[in-house]
């Protein structure tokens, strides 16, 4: 049975003044805008900024576009925090794990305030930038209306997410724990740029969203090894979506380890069977 | 030589800092079966980047572990093949940033 709370919520299509406008669907207008800028379009990318504004830090729209990609994704954040609050109300989780994620909600606002301050302190404002993230987050049904169709699409009107990444174990390890920790790199890196171009409002505010973030991982933590304390399948289970959000993650980064690697060498011979069964990848194959 | 360290499992938050830095791959997580984090001493090199990295300090010395030299040495090559493809990234990223330098100045 899905509250009303939590039907509200999933019908609520992710809103925010201004709208938001992920990069990825940007016009060529506003790709030549960001060559213009950024020296090229493809340079919106938060760990390239950071070397853009280390090699010249006089280019106030350097920084624009980095504390501009860090402060979407915080408003991302306010925005899928607090719908699992509502959502998870509806799944068997104790009341201090909707609890702690109101406050991490309310973490997000406090962060998405203070990358707004750093934002306008160099003339800029948000929007100005398209966002590094798609922004919002879809709800999803709870267990006991798995299998039925979300009514009025769900998500405002997108299709709701798998229902494994919603479920809140999946997606504490998948969020809390291994994007949040991999977090940690992004703010102590973007509060050490600030130190070394002499940008104290840039060093204190991202030291500021780095202590936040130990504990948002902390968090995480906690409630994955609480809610998989009886359950080895669970816990495995959250490893394996630990391991599937670093996978892609690092691979864009090329930083893979071999540990990681070797823990999908099984799917993947499988997927390089299947794809030769078909005649892809084979000497043969016509690619 | 510097010493080997071990992870305390107690305070940790599982973020994965160490294990990512780790020039060595000597932490391991994904293999482990469960959610912990833990060092294989022989493939540590003590290098400290892990102790200062923990968010929650729980990364100690292992004052008692004595090191086998060839293992040691091991380690010490799989550190400088990883410090070696971490500059060939990093400098990419530098000389892209200064291209882009130069092209918004021109």
């Amino acid at each position: 049975m899905t509250s009303k709370l939590a039907e509200h919520i999933r019908q609520m299509p992710s809103r925010r003044n201004p709208p938001y406008r992920p990069a990825m669907t940007i016009d060529k207008e506003e790709a030549a805008r960001l060559d213009e800028k950024l020296g090229d379009a493809a340079n919106y990318d938060i760990a390239l900024m950071r070397e853009m504004v280390q090699a010249d830090p006089d280019n106030i729209e350097f920084r624009k576009a980095l504390v501009s990609g860090i402060a979407s994704a915080e408003y991302a954040g306010i925005d899928a925090f607090s719908r699992k609050v509502c959502e998870w109300q509806d799944w068997d989780v104790p009341n201090s794990l909707i609890m702690a994620i109101a406050r991490q909600t309310w973490d997000e606002v406090r962060h998405a305030r203070l990358s707004t301050g750093v934002l306008e302190s160099y003339g800029g404002k948000i929007g100005e930038y398209p966002d590094t993230l798609a922004g919002g987050a879809g709800g999803a049904p709870p267990p006991s209306t798995q299998g039925q169709a979300p009514q009025n699409g769900g998500g405002g009107g997108r299709a709701a997410p798998p229902q494994t990444l919603q479920e809140p174990v999946s997606m504490l390890s998948a969020v809390n724990v291994s994007l949040e920790g991999g977090a940690l790199v992004l703010f102590k890196g973007t509060s050490e740029l600030g130190r070394k171009i002499d940008d104290p409002l840039m060093e204190h505010c991202f030291d500021y969203n780095w202590a936040d973030e130990v504990t948002h991982t902390a968090i995480g933590d906690y409630f994955v090894k609480l809610l998989t304390e009886n359950d080895p399948e669970m816990e495995k289970r959250a490893l394996r979506i630990h391991a599937m959000s670093e996978y892609g993650r690092t691979r864009l980064d090329e930083q893979q380890t071999e540990e990681l690697k070797e823990f999908f060498v099984d799917e993947m011979e499988r997927a390089t069977a299947a794809l030769a069964s078909h005649g892809y990848g084979s000497e043969e194959s016509p690619d | 030589m510097l010493p080997v360290v071990e992870i305390d499992i107690g305070p940790c938050i599982n973020c994965s800092l160490c294990r990512r830095a780790c020039p060595t791959e000597a932490i391991s997580y994904f293999s482990t079966g469960h959610r912990t984090h833990v060092v294989e001493k022989e493939l540590c090199i003590g290098c400290d980047i892990c102790v200062r990295l923990c968010p929650m300090d729980c990364i100690h010395p292992d004052l008692n572990y004595q090191p086998d030299p060839v293992k040691l040495e091991f380690a010490k090559e799989k550190a400088r093949a990883f410090a070696k493809r971490h500059r060939r990234i990093l400098t990419g990223r530098r000389e892209r940033a200064q291209r882009a330098k130069e092209k918004v100045r021109a």
